[in-house]
């Protein structure tokens, strides 16, 4: 293989285990009730008068060397999950562990030498790289800072790097803007493997790029995954690309996750009523379309008030089919969007906490109607 | 057959810039028939937009120049009407809606205040009288409350809630035909599946003609009755949607569906199409696709030696059929009720060149539920 980039010899003491025997012992990243809230702030002196909760109390694992799925429709909290356990934002609480030590309490020197091995790729390839910087700077500035290589060493790092993601090394002296929306997160993605990680927070990383161009982009990351045997914690709001890049997959619906489980159990059994109508939601490319279209009514509401009980409630089709059916003294009538309608009395008073399901183990959904 | 609504004839349009004259469109010809959705679709680039600008005189004249062509409609030619019967025909023949709903409605006006303001404009009618027509328009699109939210900017909407009074603002002179420029690529799946059946269903209810702009594959199969796919300004293949699904003709439209990831498609390698979308300032000469196209390049393994020509596209160098590189190819009708531009089609050669026309119906409309047993439905659907 041609590649230069050192991967024993980083300094500091975290060179990478065998990912087989890791992925039994403990997984790479943990995640667990990490909340991050935003105030809202109001009137003259900017008094707090509530707070957004974007992630409100998620948990999961990533294994090393697999991908994990966060889907979600916009607002649902999946880009502020990433960004606050890579730090780009403060945690209001919880905790991220990374090979088992406490993410949230390194600081200085150590925390930059976590970081090289938790990188990001963002959806926007124009406005995440500097338009004033040569691609070489960009991949290259990394190496720097982090001491890992300068000058000569700098440079053919860089030109190893470009040719692994399929672009020309002589590309280095060019600018951003010279270059086409799938070349430049080839560039993004260069950027993030230059310090050799083993973890990537791939925010919609296919999302702005061309249908012809993204499952070029798609198989490069699976790739890189095989090669070097990195975890990914995949972002996307497209189920079918989740479902063919992701080993597990979790679906966030305000600030929540309310279902998570392998990507094959999870799309062929789903638990929770908003997972159903996500799958039913997206348009097949079958002129004859088989399956019903479940169309929810309302919308997402807004995290900063979100509704009592199960977020879902208001719009969920399944406690309105189980009110209808049971007995009446335990269902309660709801006013939404300016709809009457009768829901079950238990999802509107309480939370249903994210709890195994009839499946495979590990399914686990927040549901009070389904078993 | 019925004659067309709209019927775009060899429409060719020019940008003049810095580095020259680009052609954003050449020689496209569609027809849409009343009551029809006509999907164009494409990657960025390919000129599905400024041809629909073009129909409505959308486009900046200068730089942008309409070269050739014809648009007519009703047994006028759009592209030679004086400006102020155009300024008629846009909004109340033809209405439009775009991809950003934000930025199509003016943020220091209230809905109601838009809506009427187009409604004056085409229907002579009293205040009151606008008002109430706005407020229906609103009502149609499924908004709740309506007259309330006359008085509400677009600022205090979501977007799914925009997009719907955009619609509901191109629907309120009842159009002819509606142009919707990827209506739902902002909006998330739900909301997007919210949008596209109130269009279906407005469409069914009034009789309005579609032309659906859009990349999304999806969006097309359960929607469309009629497809253009559009490369490198040029329409290289145009069927009915069930014959586009089933048999793919050009080696483009054959690439774009194997690439696009399906549910349920379990985890394996993704077919891709090499290289990137042209420029239209830089366009291969011969056929547009010859560079990425895998057609081309299978068969010239197999092609004698003065038959195939070695070239070097995206930093690969592979050899592909010389006429490919040499000339374009036009778009024939390779089948009946099939055109597409490609030389290497068996059909080819043999097959006429004849304006695409087509009155085709979609065979099957998907369905929607909102209440009932959504649980059976999805464990017998969704992985069938």
């Amino acid at each position: 293989m041609i590649d230069s980039v050192p991967t024993d010899s980083t300094p500091g003491s975290l060179a990478p285990a065998p990912a087989d025997s890791l992925a039994r012992d403990r997984p790479l990243v943990q995640v667990r009730d990490l909340k991050t809230h935003f105030p809202i702030k109001r009137g003259v002196f900017s008094k707090t008068v509530g707070y957004v909760k974007a992630v409100d109390g998620v948990s999961f694992d990533v294994q090393a060397g697999k991908t994990l799925g966060l889907v979600g429709e916009s607002g649902c909290g999946k880009t502020t999950v990433g960004r606050t356990l890579l730090r780009l934002i403060p945690a209001t609480s919880g905790s991220v562990h990374y090979r088992g030590s406490d993410f949230f309490a390194y600081n200085g020197q150590d925390l930059r030498r976590l970081r090289q091995k938790m990188q990001i790729i963002f959806q926007d390839p124009v406005s995440s790289l500097n338009p004033r910087m040569t691609i070489g700077n960009i991949i290259g500035e990394p190496l720097q800072v982090h001491g890992i290589a300068k000058g000569r060493a700098k440079q053919e790092m860089v030109a190893s790097l470009l040719n692994r993601v399929g672009l020309d090394p002589a590309y280095a002296v060019r600018y951003p803007h010279e270059f086409s929306g799938g070349q430049r997160q080839r560039i993004g993605i260069a950027r993030a493997l230059s310090l050799s990680p083993d973890f990537i927070v791939c925010d919609e990383p296919v999302s702005a790029l061309d249908v012809s161009i993204q499952s070029q982009i798609l198989n490069l990351l699976d790739d890189l995954q095989k090669e070097r045997s990195i975890a990914f914690l995949f972002i996307a709001h497209n189920l079918a690309v989740v479902e063919h890049f992701s080993d597990d997959v979790a679906v966030m619906y305000l600030g929540k996750i309310v279902e998570k489980a392998g990507s094959k159990e999870l799309y062929s059994n789903p638990k929770h009523p908003y997972t159903m109508a996500l799958l039913s939601a997206v348009p097949e490319p079958n002129p004859r379309p088989a399956r019903h279209r479940i169309v929810l009514t309302g919308e997402v509401p807004s995290p900063s008030n979100p509704p009592t009980g199960c977020p879902f409630h208001p719009r969920c089709p399944l406690t309105r089919q189980a009110a209808k059916e049971g007995n009446a003294a335990e269902s309660t009538e709801i006013t939404t969007g300016g709809r009457r309608l009768r829901v079950l009395q238990k999802c509107v008073a309480e939370v249903p906490p994210l709890e195994q399901k009839q499946g495979e183990a590990g399914h686990v959904a927040a549901c009070w109607v389904t078993k | 057959m019925p004659d067309p609504l709209l019927a775009i004839k060899d429409l060719n349009v020019a940008f003049d810039t810095e580095r020259g004259q680009i052609r954003p469109v050449r020689d496209v010809s569609i027809d849409i028939y009343p009551g029809q959705i006509v999907a164009l679709v494409g990657e960025s680039g390919c000129g599905k937009s400024v041809t629909a600008l073009s129909i409505l005189r959308l486009i900046p004249q200068p730089p942008g120049k309409i070269l050739s062509g014809s648009v007519s409609m009703e047994g006028r030619n759009l592209l030679e009407l004086p400006e102020k019967e155009m300024r008629s025909v846009r909004g109340k023949d033809i209405a439009m809606i775009f991809q950003e709903p934000m930025t199509s409605l003016n943020p220091v006006y209230t809905i109601g205040d838009q809506i009427t303001e187009t409604v004056k404009l085409h229907q002579r009618v009293r205040n009151t009288e606008a008002v109430r027509i706005a407020e229906d328009a609103l009502k149609d699109v499924g908004i709740a409350d309506p007259r309330r939210r006359l008085n509400e900017y677009p600022h205090q909407m979501s977007g799914g809630m925009r997009q719907r009074v955009m619609i509901a603002m191109a629907l309120s002179c009842q159009p002819k035909l509606l142009i919707a420029d990827e209506p739902t690529t902002a909006l998330d799946v739900t909301i997007q599946a919210q949008i596209l059946e109130l269009l279906r269903k407005l469409q069914r209810e009034k009789g309005m003609s579609i032309l659906l702009i859009t990349h999304d594959l999806g969006v097309v199969a359960e929607n469309a009755d009629v497809v253009a796919v559009m490369y490198a300004s040029r329409v290289v293949e145009f069927a009915g949607v069930e014959d586009l699904f089933d048999r793919p003709q050009h080696p483009y439209t054959e690439g774009l569906f194997r690439a696009v990831p399906k549910l349920g498609d379990l985890r394996s390698r993704l077919e891709q199409i090499p290289g990137t979308v042209p420029n239209p300032a830089r366009f291969p000469g011969g056929c547009k696709f010859h560079p990425r196209c895998h057609r081309s390049r299978m068969l010239a393994q197999e092609a004698r030696g003065e038959d195939a020509v070695e070239i070097t596209s995206a930093g690969e160098k592979f050899r592909v059929l010389n006429r490919c590189v040499k000339e374009e190819p036009e778009l024939r009708e390779v089948e009946p009720a099939h055109w597409a531009r490609c030389h290497q089609l068996p059909q080819y050669d043999r097959a006429p060149v004849t304006i695409p026309k087509l009155e085709h119906r979609r065979e099957v409309n998907s369905q929607a539920v909102e209440e009932g047993d959504i649980e059976k439905i999805i464990k017998q659907e969704i992985h069938a």
